[in-house]
This record gives C-alpha cells, structure tokens and sequence, in this order.
C-alpha cells in the first residue's frame, strides 16, 4: 500500500515538472536577452516580473527535482525492505510457535506433576481403594456375599436346617495409616455365624485389629482376628473348597482377642505368629470383651522350603505346625465348644451341615487347661491342589465333682483339580477366561473332594456327655464342583455324607436327631467376593 | 611373611572391615547439579582419607522453592544447599528440621560460595541487549522461571528490581513498572533455572535467557560460543545460595558428623576451588583472584541493601498476591 502512494506521488511530480519546464525556459530566454545587453544601465534595474517569475520556477523546479531525488532513494531503500519484514514475521511466528509447545511441555509435566500429589483412586476386581499419592494412607472397601442352600436328604427339625440362607454378608474395611499401620475391620450381618446360635442373626464383629509392620518379616497386631492355629481355619472364607470347612476346624478356635507378633521371612518362605489371647472353646468366634484373668498362648510355624528354588513342581509345597496351651477357669463360660447347631447353651461340635453331633451335658464346664496341636501341610501345583491337617485338642472339664482331661482328635485331606487348567492356589482359582457367553467364555471349573474325621474322647461318657445321644466319633466325605466365573464370583454345588459311631437315639432335637441316621446334603452358593 | 607385614596387613583388614558406607542427601537448587558431581567425589575422597569411611551422596534438584516444600513435605534430605536463605527458613519454620538461627553455624552466614544475574543472548546480541533496559524493550523476548518456584528467578527479579530504583531514584511505583514490563516480555515461565535454559537454548525460545552466571557459562561450555554468548548488565545483585544440615533427619541417619563436614569442606580450598570451576565466585579471596578472570566485573547490589531482608522481599514480592501476583498476567 505505501509502495502504490510512494508510486502516485512521483508520476504527480514528474507531471508538474514537465508541465512547468515550457513555460519557464520561455521566460528565461526573454529575460536573458535583457540582462546580457551591452548597454544596459550600470544601476541595476529593478527585477521584471518576469525574472521574479523565472527565478521562482526555478527554484520550484530544483525543488522538485530534488523531491524527485528523495523519494527515488526513498524507494530505493523501500524495495530491498520488503523480504526483510517477511522475514521477521516468519521469525515471529515461529517464535509464536515455539513458545506455544514449550507452554504445552511445560503443561504437560505440570500435569504429571500433579498428578503424583493427587490421591488414587482405584476400582477393580480387587474392591475399591483410595490412596494418598505415597500410598502411606490407604483405605479399602471390599465384601463378601455367599447365598447359599442346604438340602438335607432327612430334615432333622433342626435350625438353619434345609434352608436357603445368606451364609455371610461382610463389608470389609481395610487400609494404612501412616505408612506401617495397617487395620482391618469385617463386621458379619450373615445367618448361621459360627460360635452363635444357628437361628441368631445379630450382626456381630469378626475381625477388628491394627497391624504395625516394621517389615515383613516383623509385625505385631492387636484387636481381634484369627488365632494361629489350624489350616483349613486360616484360608479366607471366599476361598475355602466346600461351603463349610471340616469337622476338623471344630476343634481349633475361631477368633479371638489378643496380640500376635508375626510376619514372613525370607519372602514368605518361612511364616511365624505367636500370641496371647483370652481363650476361647474349640470353634468359638470371642466375644468382643472378656474377664478372664487366664491367658492362652498360641503359635504356628509354617514353612514353604522350596518357595524360592528352581523346583518349580515343589514350589508351593508347605508344611507346619501350630499349637497353643491356655489355662482356664470355671467361670470363663466361652471355654467349651461352640453351640453350633444345637440348642443355644449347648456346647459341643458340628456336621458339614452345620448340626450338632455331639453335645456336653448341661451343667460341664471348661476347667484349667486346654491345649492345642495341629500338624499341616498343603501343596498346590498347576490344577491340583491338596490340603490335610490334624488337629488335637486337649480340653479340662469338670462337671460337678468329676473332672476329666478330654483329648479330642480330628484329621482332614482335601484335593482338588481344576478341569479348565488354571492354577489352583491357597488364595483360590483365577480363571484364564472369565465368563461371558457372548464370547464362547465359561471360567473354571473345579471338581474337590474330602475326608474328615472327628474322634470324641471316650472318657467323655457318659459323665460329660450322653452317649445315647451324641455321637463319639463323625465321619465325613464330600464331592463338589466349583465354577469360577471370574475373580469376584464362584457358584459351588457340593454333596457331604456324615455317618456317626454312637448316638442314635433318635429325638426330637439334635444331637439326637442328627446322629440318628447319617446326614446326607446337598449344598450350593452365589459367592460374590470382592 | 614377616610379623610386621602380617601385623600392618591384620590392622588394614580389620579397618576395612569397620569401613562403613554413609549415604547423605543432598537436596539442591538447579543448576548445581555439575558442581556437586565435582563436589562430591572430592568430599567421598576427603572422607575416605580422614575416617576410612565411604560416603556417597545423592543428589536431588529443582527449583529452590520447590525442593524447600519437598523437604518440609517429607524428602529425607540430610543437607539441603539452596538458591537463597528464604527457603532453608521455610524449611526451619515449616518443618521445624532445623533450628531457626541456622545461618550463623558456618562462615558467610552459611552461603560459601556466590553468584549474581546475567544475560545469556543469541551470537551477535542480535537485540543489542546490554543493560536492563533493553530487556523491557517492547518486541524483546526474554526467558526467565517462575519467581514463585525458582530462587533464580526471584534473584534475577530482584536485580531487575534493584536496577530500577537506581535508574528512578528509588521511585517503588516506576520500579514496580519496570519489572511489570520486564514480565510482559516473558511468555513462559518454567519452575525451575534449568528448565528455563532448555526453553533458551535447546528450544530456541527468546532473545535474552536472564541466567545465573554460572549456568550461562555452563551453556557456553556445553552448546558453544558459536551459538551464545554472555552480557554482564552493569548492575547486577549479590546472590547468596545458602547450605544447611537439615538436623533431625540427619539424626535419624546417624549422619549429623558426617553432613556436617560436608558442608564445612566447601568453605576448604579445594571446596572452593571446585565451587570456582563450575563459575561460583568463591567467597575465599585468594582463589577468587585466581579465577578472576571468569568473572566479569559489574555493580553487585545486596538483598539487604536494596529489600531489607529475605522474609520482607518475600512477603511484598512473591507471596501469593504479592507484587509478582500483582503484575505478571499470563498470556
């Protein structure tokens, strides 16, 4: 645009140049005539207005000329101009340029800065977490819901007997404080809780401890929670093989309130706990206060020898042993066995179907000492899977003026294999493929079987119980099949065939009912567990 | 063997065998990352002669405000050797690791070494960019971190600052417009001084990279002086990077002797020296005449001179809604 203007202006001038130039040089030959005479006067005239006229063109016309001059160079210099201000604008742009990607790197680690100091928030088939950046403070929601049936082939009148049943409804808090406190608290609004009445229904506590741990190998835990004894009792309710544990588990405690040192050593290959509790009877779930002034010492040692080998078929090849030593009194009315499935002040122990087989007559109380022995082991490899274990346990009665030491054993071997290939675990089956029709994909599926014994002190008759109605000896063998449809939901069918050495006498309520013919059932669940 | 042979090589094993390996943290500011590598090795030697000992310290940087609140948020750091005192304050008072008079447990108020605020151009000083006010000039793009992140950056603020009210007879208002304009030139602002000479250098960003002196020759050395060079600004400000041993941390080490000595060996000769290698100008007269010629000359003026303290130019300045809130309005 100023090029154009710079243009017009000069062909302007140029015009008025030419236009003038005839004119002026006309006058100027008339006035030179006169000036260059030889007579003129020695006074000089005054100027004609005709020379002031030429003298005034002329010095319009050298000013002229020399704007002419001017704007020549002027664009001169305009012209070599131009592809310089191109070139700066280019070196602007691409300034411009630069500066917006060094803004969005810039944003870009800002963001992943930011993000390192954001809390995390994870949901997935492991439940739901949120975490601090550091991850020193956690907190975990997760559950368990099993939906289960029990179909006796003879209904024995008792409680929970041939129902449908909500097994275990368990919201599962867990997480860190600070980096190495760790906690866990799982109340149970499920039916048929272990160590209570069959019919009760009262949510109650089943673990709620803080956990300190300095390493792994080195922590120590308090509140309440499962005491280190047995095998079958301490492998996750979401993952044992049947619906019910063994007759074996009668025998070892449930939970209890104390304090446990424990940890894992050498990356798991060894484990340790030992603790002090209040003491409970043979299958009992504490209550969450007692006052007791006896303690019971309990203790497991548990050893994966070829863990961290190239043995790979030996790997999960574990052996332990647990046991604990208590001394009790009269008064501590949680000594003796759980009441499952019998009447509500019943003591004593229990079918896979959850019906009482053998009872201590009323008025038995748990009197000094009880102790604890149980030799285990287990061994996973590929789909197999087997578990055994033998519990002793060794219980002080008294009743009245009599007291006898009851030494009652139990024994349990559990296999399965997994049809589908998966590896069988002590944590369970993860299925390769978990179910969706729509994509020909069905999870695993796992058949199990299992044998178990419980054997009854002889001399607990007939002054501790009555041996018309309570079986001294239950023999148990179940078969099931276990589909995992994926990590968060496991359907099982099983069958169990209890058969009884005593007994039999048949009445109208257990233990007599139970022992009368042997128990026949056939279980299944819905287990969510996430 | 001969039993003085077999005694001297009992008394060597039995050293070796009481040798400990001692791990220090080092949490620094940004562009001492060379100085330390240097440092380090010749402390670990140093240690090594003097007490048999292996020491190997780790290194940590960002920006200086930004390694304070790391600190104060958890980072172990046994020593921290940051751009101003300010944020070894931080660190005392926010998270009471250290006690509140820190600065008069070493020599030079714990600042061993120092530096100031120079102009790294473009070969050719294409904008003819020698004094402060060529950088405010409209159409100059000048690079520079984030005071609010970077103690460099809050030095060259200042020096910018500090340059104006000796331009407007210590005029606040025309020295708050001054640097306002300063900040108009500056469209990005990196959190730390290395991040800002990738912007210059590595990124093409900018007519004028307002650097610590030493990371201006460090890029010289690094990139060629075929590529920049260094403009020294006739007033310029004293920046003083402090050192401090974070004490409750390095008590739960067990390294308290240890960073001690760490940080009184930079104040030793060859502390100093390698501080003047890496173009810190060393506070020990005699090597700083050895290596005067690294250094320009120029009018240095001080933090307190010119803002009284750093607690009162961090309150006007660079707390949130402070000056720099005030006048920097990103684009």
């Amino acid at each position: 645009m100023k090029m154009k203007t710079t243009d017009m202006k000069l062909k302007q001038l140029m015009i008025v140049t030419l236009a003038c130039l005839p004119a002026g040089f006309s006058a100027l030959a008339a006035d030179g005539t006169d000036t260059n005479s030889p007579g003129s006067s020695q006074v000089a005239p005054a100027p004609s207005v005709e020379a002031v006229e030429i003298e005034a063109l002329k010095k319009e016309v050298q000013e002229l000329s020399q704007k002419v001059q001017n704007l020549e160079r002027q664009r001169e210099l305009e012209q070599p101009a131009a592809p310089d201000t191109n070139q700066e604008q280019i070196q602007a742009l691409d300034q411009q340029v630069r500066i917006l990607e060094r803004q969005r790197e810039l944003d870009q680690e800002n963001a992943a800065a930011l993000a390192k100091t954001q809390p995390r928030l994870s949901l997935g088939a492991n439940g739901f977490s949120l975490s601090s950046a550091d991850t020193n403070f956690v907190v975990a929601l997760h559950g368990v819901l099993q939906a289960d049936s029990r179909t006796f082939q003879k209904n024995d009148n008792v409680p929970g007997n041939s129902s449908i049943l909500l097994r275990r409804a368990r919201p599962i808090l867990s997480g860190t404080v600070f980096r190495d406190f760790d906690f866990l608290f799982i109340p149970d609004f499920g039916n048929g809780t272990p160590g209570a009445a069959s019919a009760a229904t009262t949510p109650s506590i089943y673990d709620a401890y803080v956990n300190y741990r300095y390493s792994p190998a080195l922590q120590i835990q308090a509140g309440k929670f499962k005491t280190p004894i047995g095998l079958e009792q301490l492998q996750a309710d979401v993952n044992t093989t049947f619906n019910e544990r063994s007759l074996v588990t009668d025998l070892v405690p449930n939970r209890d309130l104390g304090f446990e040192l424990h940890g894992d050593i050498a990356g798991g290959v060894v484990s340790y706990a030992a603790g002090i509790f209040n003491g409970v009877g043979d299958a009992r779930n504490s209550s969450n206060i007692g006052f007791e002034d006896n303690r019971e010492f309990d203790g497991r040692l548990f050893v994966l020898p070829f863990k961290r080998t190239e043995l790979t078929a030996l790997q999960n090849l574990g052996v332990g042993i647990s046991g604990g030593w208590g001394e009790g009194s009269i008064t501590n009315t949680l000594g003796l066995p759980a009441s499952t499935g019998g009447a509500s002040s019943s003591a004593g122990y229990f079918t896979d179907g959850q019906q009482q087989f053998f009872a201590y007559t009323n008025g038995v109380l748990a009197d000094r000492v009880h102790w604890r022995l149980s030799p285990q082991a287990y061994y996973y490899y590929g789909p197999l899977s087997l578990m055994g274990e033998y519990v002793l346990s060794d219980q002080d009665v008294r009743n009245g003026s009599r007291s006898a030491s009851l030494r009652n054993t139990a024994w349990e071997v559990t296999g399965g294999w997994v049809l589908t290939g998966e590896d069988a675990t002590f944590n369970g089956v993860t299925p390769k493929h978990p179910f969706d029709p729509r994509t020909g994909q069905w999870g695993a599926v796992q058949v199990v079987g299992r044998y178990a014994d419980l054997d009854i002190d002889n001399a607990a008759f007939p002054f501790f119980a009555n041996p018309a109605v309570s079986a001294s000896e239950a023999k148990a063998w179940s078969v099931g099949l276990n589909w995992y449809l994926n990590r968060n939901i496991l359907v099982k069918a099983s069958f169990s065939r209890t058969s009884f050495e005593g007994g039999g006498t048949s009445a109208a309520s257990a233990p007599g009912s139970v022992t009368s013919h042997p128990e026949e059932v056939f279980f299944t669940r819905v287990q969510l567990g996430f | 063997m001969k039993p003085i042979l077999q005694i001297l090589l009992v008394l060597v094993l039995a050293a070796a065998a009481n040798a400990k390996e001692i791990k220090l943290l080092n949490v620094s500011y940004d562009p001492t990352r060379e100085l330390y590598q240097d440092y380090n090795a010749a402390f670990a030697k140093y240690w090594k002669a003097k007490t048999g000992d292996d020491v190997v310290v780790s290194q940590s940087h960002g920006g200086s405000g930004k390694q304070a609140l790391s600190v104060i948020n958890g980072l172990e750091a046994d020593v921290v050797t940051l751009a101003l005192a300010y944020d070894i304050d931080a660190i005392a008072q926010h998270g009471r690791l250290l006690p509140a008079d820190w600065q008069k447990r070493l020599p030079n108020d714990s600042a061993p070494y120092t530096s100031t605020i120079v102009f790294l151009v473009r070969k050719g000083n294409p904008k003819r960019i020698n004094d402060w006010d060529d950088v405010v000039k409209p159409g100059v793009v000048a690079v520079t971190p984030n005071p609010k992140t970077s103690g460099g950056a809050r030095w060259a603020y200042l020096a910018a600052w500090a340059y104006a009210l000796d331009k407007y007879g210590h005029d606040d208002g025309k020295a708050r417009n001054f640097v306002k304009r300063l900040y108009k030139n500056v469209p990005v602002l990196d959190s730390g001084a290395r991040g800002s000479t990738t912007t210059f250098v590595e990124r093409g960003i900018g007519d004028v990279l307002l650097a610590w002196e030493n990371e201006a020759h460090l890029a010289i050395r690094e990139f060629g002086a075929d590529k920049f060079e260094i403009v020294t600004p006739p007033l310029s400000i004293l920046a003083e990077p402090s050192v401090a041993v974070v004490d409750k941390v390095a008590q739960k080490h067990g390294t308290a002797e240890v960073a001690k000595a760490y940080l009184e060996y930079l104040y030793s000769d060859e502390g100093q020296e390698i501080a003047a290698k890496n173009f810190y100008r060393p506070r020990n007269e005699k090597i700083a005449a050895r290596y005067a010629a690294n250094f320009s000359r120029l009018k240095l003026v001080t933090l307190e001179q010119e803002f009284g303290s750093w607690a009162k130019a961090q309150k006007t300045h660079f707390a949130d809604g402070g000056t720099f809130d005030q006048i920097y309005q990103p684009e």
